[in-house]
């Protein structure tokens, strides 16, 4: 039968995402990893994963586990894995994190740690993934935002392998010829199946949805959109065949990357097209808050796509600059204003849902202060385009000032959706009618409505 | 997107040395593409083919032109989006006619779904209410089976409503 429910521990991935963000921004605050360390440093690689994995992978998973239902309309098959994935996830992340914390030397914990929290992770990722393509396959033909979903699973694992990969060369386990060289020439390809082919391909294939829905735009299939899949989808399977002649000594990697930076820049083009044109064919007149925030993480997508390809900003210092503009500007941006949205919207649901129709309930905006949300939105962006600037010009001390700003407003953000989670801010005498279920901060209730 | 023009077939001359144009017409559907309709010129009103050609999938229209011939377009109808249901929701068309009806097309997610669960919790068991939105209302389906309702609905030829109607289970 088709239906979307609530996803039963969705909340749960967002609340550890949201921490781990903190924490992430809390070390760069503290001077600890890139620009302080090299960027290569095993300091600079815990705060990577941090953000890489602990905030985005797993906002997006608890994204993915409740929103794919709603590209395919049909339930999630095989939930109750998703919490031994969420669990497997934070140990492996953990261990990941001690086994870099060795490397640097702060500490003395054993190297071994490294490759367990490799294993743990391809464990956990696995896990998600196979829920996640178990359900895709029983909804087939996709539609076509599923199946940018599908695109984004296989460079989840890509990178999941190769990272397991390294915490087995790292850590010494092993060693040969092969680790060796995907240890020298595959981080670019690591980084760029996690944060492209994963984090991107999966934010574009929902925000696609997501966007006609709060915009009351039809939502059709057009040949921009395909077009932007196979560009996606090519850039995954030519970095992916890089990693293939890396790990042979071939050569030519270095080539089909850069093919793969073009192809995800049509991509990038094409999907800015369509935005563009649901955006037109619009029925709101004004778009909501997360809306605009997500259009300016969208600006900043398309610009350091289009710095990526230019060969000369492909180095040094200035190729980790665009990196944090990738990732702060575009998936962290897009990240919080669709959890702005999203958390309200299903914290309405849990609450109101059983009620709805029976007595008066808040609407979804009640639940949250969209004035006070635009002004933390406009701070966050002005403070990511600082510190991108201060990481070109080397002014560390700049850097530190505008991360404690994208921190401050994080913790702001975070203040809102405990509030929206509360209720706290929906007028009182609409708050609790008769019959309404009070939600938990974000473990699900005992006598969850949802799906299992 | 613009319309495939439909083919076009003179089986007056077939007709006219006296032959049968049956398997030239069935020929001719065959090859047509997806979507695309037939003109069909005869000598006469051909009565007979109008259904074959509906157990084919096809609407005709036919007038006489000059010199009492016939021209025939057939042309396929629509598909229309496969019917979901609920699964305790049988047969929707022996409902009976909707008491209400709702025009939701331009509110935004979730008014929509409020809106159909407030007008249901107003009528009585086995009322039916009929309601047409932008998109498919996903979350609202679990939440009517919920209560105890039942729903059909689908996407209209365009894909751009979704139709939708609930009839009232005993609470």
């Amino acid at each position: 039968m088709p239906g979307a429910t609530l996803s039963r521990w969705t909340m749960s991935y967002f609340a550890a995402a949201c921490l781990m963000l903190v924490a992430a921004q809390g070390l760069m605050v503290a001077g600890y990893g890139y620009p302080f360390a090299d960027r290569g440093a095993p300091e600079t690689l815990v705060v990577v994963h941090l953000v890489a994995i602990g905030w985005l992978s797993l906002l997006m998973a608890g994204a993915l586990l409740q929103f794919v239902p709603v590209l395919i309309a049909r339930p999630v098959i095989g939930g109750r894995f998703a919490v031994p994935a969420l669990l497997l996830l934070l140990g492996g992340l953990g261990l990941l994190l001690g086994g870099f914390v060795a490397l640097s030397g702060a500490l003395d914990p054993p190297f071994v740690l490294l490759p367990v929290g490799g294993v743990m992770l391809l464990a956990g990722f696995g896990l998600f993934a196979g829920i996640l393509v178990v359900t895709l396959y029983s909804a087939r033909p996709l539609p076509l935002p599923a199946r940018f979903v599908a695109t984004g699973l296989a460079a989840l694992v890509g990178a999941t392998l190769i990272g397991s990969a390294f915490t087995v060369a790292l850590s010494g386990l092993a060693e040969g010829p092969l680790l060796d060289r995907l240890v020298a020439d595959g981080v670019a390809l690591h980084a760029a199946l996690g944060l492209g082919g994963w984090l991107s391909a999966t934010a574009i294939g929902v925000s696609y949805r997501l966007f006609s829905m709060f915009l009351l735009a039809p939502e059709v299939e057009r040949s921009t959109s395909r077009a932007a899949l196979w560009g996606a989808s090519l850039a995954v399977g030519l970095v992916a065949a890089a990693a293939i002649f890396v790990l042979s000594g071939f050569f030519g990697a270095e080539l089909l990357f850069a093919a793969a930076l073009l192809f995800t820049l049509l991509a990038v083009f094409f999907y800015g097209a369509d935005v563009l044109n649901i955006y037109r064919g619009r029925k709101r007149k004004q778009a909501e808050l997360n809306i605009r925030a997500s259009f300016a993480a969208l600006g900043l997508f398309a610009l350091s796509i289009l710095f990526l390809n230019v060969p000369a900003l492909r180095t040094g210092d200035i190729v980790a600059a665009v990196v944090y503009l990738f990732v702060f500007g575009w998936l962290t941006g897009l990240g919080l204003a669709q959890l702005y949205k999203i958390v309200a919207f299903l914290t309405w649901l849990e609450a109101y849902g059983p009620v709805l129709g029976r007595a008066p309930v808040p609407r979804v905006q009640d639940l949250v202060n969209e004035r006070h949300a635009d002004i933390l939105f406009r701070l966050y962006y002005g403070a990511v385009v600082v510190a991108t600037l201060s990481l070109v010009a080397g002014t560390n001390g700049l850097f530190r000032m505008a991360v404690a700003g994208q921190l401050f407003v994080t913790l702001c953000l975070i203040r809102e959706f405990i509030r929206a989670r509360r209720l706290s801010i929906v007028p009182a005498a609409l708050r609790a009618p008769a019959g309404m279920v009070r939600p938990h901060l974000f473990l699900p209730l005992s006598a969850f409505q949802g799906d299992k | 997107m613009s319309e495939i023009s439909p083919k076009v077939l003179d089986v007056r001359p077939i007709l006219r040395s006296g032959g049968e144009p049956f398997q030239a017409i069935m020929q001719a559907v065959q090859d047509l593409r997806p979507g695309q309709g037939l003109t069909l010129l005869a000598t006469f009103r051909p009565q007979p083919l109008f259904r074959v050609m509906e157990g084919r999938g096809f609407d005709h229209e036919a007038r006489e032109i000059d010199g009492g011939d016939w021209e025939v377009l057939f042309t396929p109808r629509k598909e229309t989006a496969p019917v979901e249901t609920s699964v305790d929701a049988d047969r929707p068309e022996t409902w009976p006619d909707p008491s209400e009806h709702l025009d939701l097309t331009d509110l935004d997610p979730p008014e929509p779904m409020v809106r159909i669960l407030a007008a249901a919790e107003a009528l009585e068991p086995g009322e039916v209410l009929f309601a047409v939105l932008a998109r498919e209302p996903l979350f609202l389906f679990p939440e009517l089976t919920k209560r105890g309702h039942q729903w059909a609905g689908n996407f209209d030829e365009a894909g751009s409503a979704y139709r939708i109607l609930v009839r009232i289970g005993e609470a």
